[in-house]
């Protein structure tokens, strides 16, 4: 059995790969990779590998779906794209996620002040 | 929930799909890599450089396709699978050990779940009918009398109904037969006779048309019949219009309301059950029906929601001691006794199928313990294997894992075939079975049973599994690499465990053995005691009168003179006779007496005896001894005085001391129960209720002036059953071509018959213990054998030395005789506890029978020294060069 480092990060990584199929359409695995990075301005360094338990998570919940397709430079590449239980799964995802960070926020911020 | 349910689902797919998904990650890795390689390149990387930078930022390759293969599947069972695909090699490649082992479990497992395939559908599956825990029956009984169940009489079940609070419904049933006539060949149908609440009470639908209205219970309602779809598909040819018209039961047309569908069963009613009529309409019970005396309708009731048996219990009480009060002429000291209903349908039953479902567990412990011992035995000469594998860091727990495997692998194999002979085992079973086995539910290996066999399977291979596989894992590594063939290697704690193994053989076997014994001994002392009568070349046949044509005394003994004198000047008839009822065929009619001009009986005492109505040449037929005064002449007539011939028995209990014959006796069969009778002759004894049941008081009456609507025609002939069927059927004809013959047999098949249940039993048990034997003699050889392959050596300097081949031989048939001592002193007190439990299933024979417990220890003695002797043979002829050659 692999040992997920936290249920949090997994869910984390697992939400991101959704808003970026969210966002930028059917992409492949290198695709996903480089937009997470990029959007984080480089700040989560991990290997590009990683997204692929996060994909076969996503693909078991049915929440993408993969199909093999050619990429901009002719290469041939597995595509993810969001289902429509993903779609509505992301959706709710985010606004926990933003209630939760909200939370969390509030919570530091009292930390702070104190 | 749903998110982990796919999960799962993917998962479990992810079991079956190969490698494909491996290879297509390896391609998506591939062109991952390819792109990553791009961009380094774009970047002005050089090649080399550009290529590992790549590989870093993506990760392990190996890692990452680990992860892949363990989150597609599930990897515990994916290692189980590996295991197994394994051990399906191992096992493959020892031909003759697998097919050993498979056999044994197989053959324990089918037996198990042949029997608890029975056990299940008589004992434990509720009975099919709606709320079956609320069903009781209620016996009256009366303790001063030593009646401990018997029927009641209709106003007193009338008055439990109309008194109780704590029954939802109350019903009557018995059974009759009545001719059809009218379509086809004249038959009798097993008539169930039942109080019309009987089917509102099962709750119980009707295929076709209804049940009974409680009106049509009443005196002077239509007749009207419920038949079963069986008559209907069958002797009515499926008639679609049959609702609404009549079928002629006994010359009365009734008129058909219902179809009730095959598989219902009333409970109590052993014969077939081909129509159902209220019981007013009965030509035999209607009769019966306005009079207090009498025992004779059983009554079962459903208990209201929410009252308990102990509730109901107490409340029958109550009415019951209303009712001696009320009527203390008919009711006093008789009591209400409630009993669930599958529990009195079961009855004795019980016991046996216990005992024979225990008796097949133990075979399955000898059998899994003769597995153990076979992979003691290839474990030690695997634990070379094992040490390579822990050397190579397998831990304990990994390598136990691993052998469990293999032994599930096994079980399963085992469980599998097992399940395949016990479908084959039902099916023997079924043939096998006695009628009389209460059986409402189907006998058949249905998802229970199946789940049953399962679960013992897997139970069984973890038990033989488990101590070699711990015991493997124990070795000494070190010792088992450097050691040359693991042969002689073999560790004194594994010995010993094999020892103990065998000599636990030993002790089960005789067990069984010794319940087998005791039951055989039981059956043979059974079947060779004299029932008082003889049975040889005796045939009879059953006719009975439809009550509506022949309605009068009279007319019953015109039609059996008739019938006895036809019959009688057939050629080849020696003798011919009628009897109502006939002992062991029929059972027993019991009745109250009282003898004219002695004291009433004390409390102790119960003037109660066995009845029969015969004709005079019952005794020639039978070939009873007339012991003092006569028997029944052509003048004990209705017109002459009555009379009576009791029993030795009889007289030895009323008549201590005196001469019977002239005393006067006073009984009778309902409707007439008081009549005064002279005693006129003494015969000897007869068992009547079974060959079991010791001899008790009888008393005859002549057929003539006691006369009944139906009888048993018994003839002594030296013509074939078939032949002096025809005749007899021809006669029957040349009467009355409306009535039916019925029940022709051969009077020593009958009383076979009536030992069916302890045959099937005997056999069965005998069987079992025949494969404990098998099995213990195969442990025995096993250990023995192994023990004196690991020993060649040492034999092989024994003899160098000078030891002598006799004392070779020796050696080895002491080291057996132990085992077997052993295995006997702790089986002998593991028997004896044993047989109490097969205590009240013998006959004629103690449960302690030192007989017994000595041919079997004997036998089991034997077979041991022949099993051990056979390898002892081995090493007796062991050439010392050859053996010191050995390692």
């Amino acid at each position: 059995m692999p040992h997920p480092k936290s249920d949090i990060l997994q869910g984390t990584l697992d939400l991101m790969v959704l808003k970026t199929l969210d966002a930028l359409g059917p992409l492949h695995g290198y695709g996903i990779a480089r937009r997470i990075e990029q959007i984080s301005e480089e700040a989560l360094q991990i290997n590009q590998g990683t997204i692929y338990a996060s994909l076969v998570r996503l693909l078991q919940k049915r929440w993408i779906a993969g199909a093999w397709g050619t990429s901009d430079n002719n290469r041939k590449a597995k595509f993810y794209s969001l289902t429509k239980a993903g779609r509505k799964q992301l959706e709710a995802q985010a606004e926990n996620w933003e209630r939760i960070s909200g939370v969390i926020g509030r919570v530091l911020e009292l930390a702070a002040r104190r | 929930m749903w998110n982990r349910l796919r999960v799962l689902y993917s998962r479990i797919g992810g079991l079956f799909s190969g490698r494909r998904p491996a290879q297509e990650f390896e391609r998506e890795l591939e062109s991952h890599l390819a792109m990553l390689i791009e961009e380094n390149l774009r970047r002005g990387m050089p090649p080399a450089e550009a290529e590992r930078a790549a590989r870093i930022r993506l990760g392990g390759l190996t890692q990452l396709k680990e992860t892949n293969r363990e989150l597609r599947g599930l990897p515990f069972i994916e290692t189980f699978l590996q295991d197994a695909r394994y051990a399906w090699r191992m096992l493959r490649k020892n031909p003759g050990f697998t097919a050993v082992a498979v056999l044994t479990l197989a053959l324990g497992i089918g037996a198990n779940t042949a029997i608890f395939s029975v056990v299940y559908a008589v004992l434990l599956k509720p009975l099919p009918y709606a709320h079956p825990e609320q069903l009781v029956t209620a016996f009256q009984a009366n303790t001063q009398e030593g009646v401990p169940e018997d029927g009641v009489s209709y106003p007193n079940f009338e008055e439990w109904r109309a008194q109780n609070h704590v029954f939802s419904e109350l019903a009557g049933i018995t059974a009759h037969q009545l001719t059809l006539t009218g379509r086809g060949e004249p038959s009798v149908v097993d008539t169930s006779v039942v109080t019309p609440e009987h089917f509102a009470l099962l709750d119980v639908k009707p295929l076709h048309g209804r049940v009974f209205f409680p009106a049509e219970g009443k005196q002077g309602a239509p007749p009207v019949v419920i038949i079963s779809e069986n008559l209907w598909r069958g002797t009515l040819g499926a008639d679609p219009r049959i609702l609404g018209s009549s079928i002629i039961l006994d010359k009365r047309p009734f008129t058909v309301v219902g179809i009730m569908p095959a598989g219902f069963r009333s409970p109590f009613i052993e014969t077939k059950q081909e129509v159902w009529i209220p019981l007013v309409q009965d030509p035999l019970f209607g009769s019966w029906m306005a009079r207090r005396a009498g025992h004779w309708l059983p009554v079962f009731g459903r208990l209201k929601p929410g009252v308990s048996i102990a509730q109901a219990q107490a409340e029958m009480d109550a009415i019951s001691d209303r009712l001696a009060r009320e009527f203390p002429a008919e009711n006093k000291g008789w009591t209400v006794r409630l009993v669930p209903l599958q529990k009195e349908i079961v009855g004795d039953v019980r016991t046996a199928l216990l005992v024979l479902l225990g008796a097949v567990g133990l075979v399955l412990l000898i059998a899994c313990a003769n597995i153990a011992n076979l992979l003691l035995t290839r474990a030690t000469s695997r634990s070379k294997e094992i040490a390579v594998r822990t050397a190579l860091g397998a831990g304990r727990a990994r390598i136990i894992r691993q052998l469990l495997s293999e032994t599930a692998v096994l079980g399963l194999l085992g469980g599998i075939i097992g399940i395949a002979l016990a479908y084959a085992g039902v099916q023997v079973l079924g043939s096998l079975m006695p009628e009389n086995l209460p059986r409402l539910n189907p006998i058949r290996v249905d998802n229970f049973v199946l789940a049953f066999a399962l679960v013992l399977s897997a139970i069984a291979s973890v038990a033989f599994g488990l101590v070699p596989a711990i015991f493997s894992a124990n070795s000494n590594i070190q010792g088992s690499l450097r050691d040359g063939g693991g042969r002689s290697g073999e560790s004194l704690n594994r010995r010993r465990a094999r020892s103990f193994l065998a000599a636990a053989e030993i002790s089960l076997a005789m067990v069984l053995l010794v319940a087998a014994g005791l039951l055989l001994r039981s059956f043979s002392k059974l079947t060779s005691v004299s029932p008082g009568f003889e049975t040889h070349s005796i045939v009879k046949a059953e006719v009975s009168l439809p009550q509506f044509q022949y309605s009068t005394p009279p007319q019953w003994i015109a039609f059996s003179d008739k019938l006895l004198a036809q019959v009688q000047a057939q050629p080849g008839m020696q003798d011919t006779a009628v009897a109502v009822p006939l002992p062991i065929v029929n059972g027993k009619i019991n009745l109250g007496f009282d003898i004219v001009g002695a004291p009433p009986a004390s409390a102790a005492e119960s003037r109660l005896a066995d009845y029969a109505s015969v004709s005079p040449e019952y005794l020639r037929v039978m070939g009873i001894p007339l012991l003092a005064g006569r028997f029944f002449n052509q003048q004990d007539i209705l017109s002459a005085p009555r009379v009576s011939v009791i029993s030795k028995t009889f007289a030895q209990r009323y008549f201590p001391n005196q001469d019977p014959i002239g005393k006067r006796l006073n009984f009778g069969f309902p409707p007439n129960p008081d009549v005064e009778r002279e005693i006129v002759g003494i015969v000897g004894d007869v068992r009547d209720v079974s060959l079991g049941e010791a001899p008790g008081p009888m008393m005859y009456v002549p057929f003539a002036q006691v006369p009944f609507w139906g009888a048993n025609l018994v003839v002594k002939s030296t013509l074939s059953t078939s032949a002096v069927a025809a005749a007899i059927r021809q006669e029957v004809q040349n009467i009355d071509r409306d009535l039916p013959v019925t029940d022709v047999a051969k009077l020593p098949d009958l009383i076979d018959a009536s030992v069916s249940q302890q045959r099937f039993r005997t056999f069965l048990l005998g069987l079992f213990a025949a494969m404990a034997l098998i099995l213990a003699a195969t442990g025995i050889f096993g250990v023995i054998a192994y023990s004196v392959a690991c020993r060649t050596n040492e034999i092989g300097i024994r003899l160098a030395l000078g030891a002598s081949r006799s004392a070779i031989l020796r050696m080895i048939l002491r080291e057996t005789l132990l085992l077997t001592l052993a295995g006997l002193l702790v089986g002998i007190p593991c028997a004896l506890a044993a047989s109490h439990f097969v205590g009240h299933l013998l006959f004629g024979v103690s449960a302690n029978d030192p007989v017994t417990l000595a041919a079997v220890a004997f036998t089991l003695a034997a077979v041991a020294a022949f099993a051990g002797f056979l390898p002892a043979r081995r090493a007796m002829r062991v050439d010392p060069v050859i053996a010191l050659r050995h390692e």
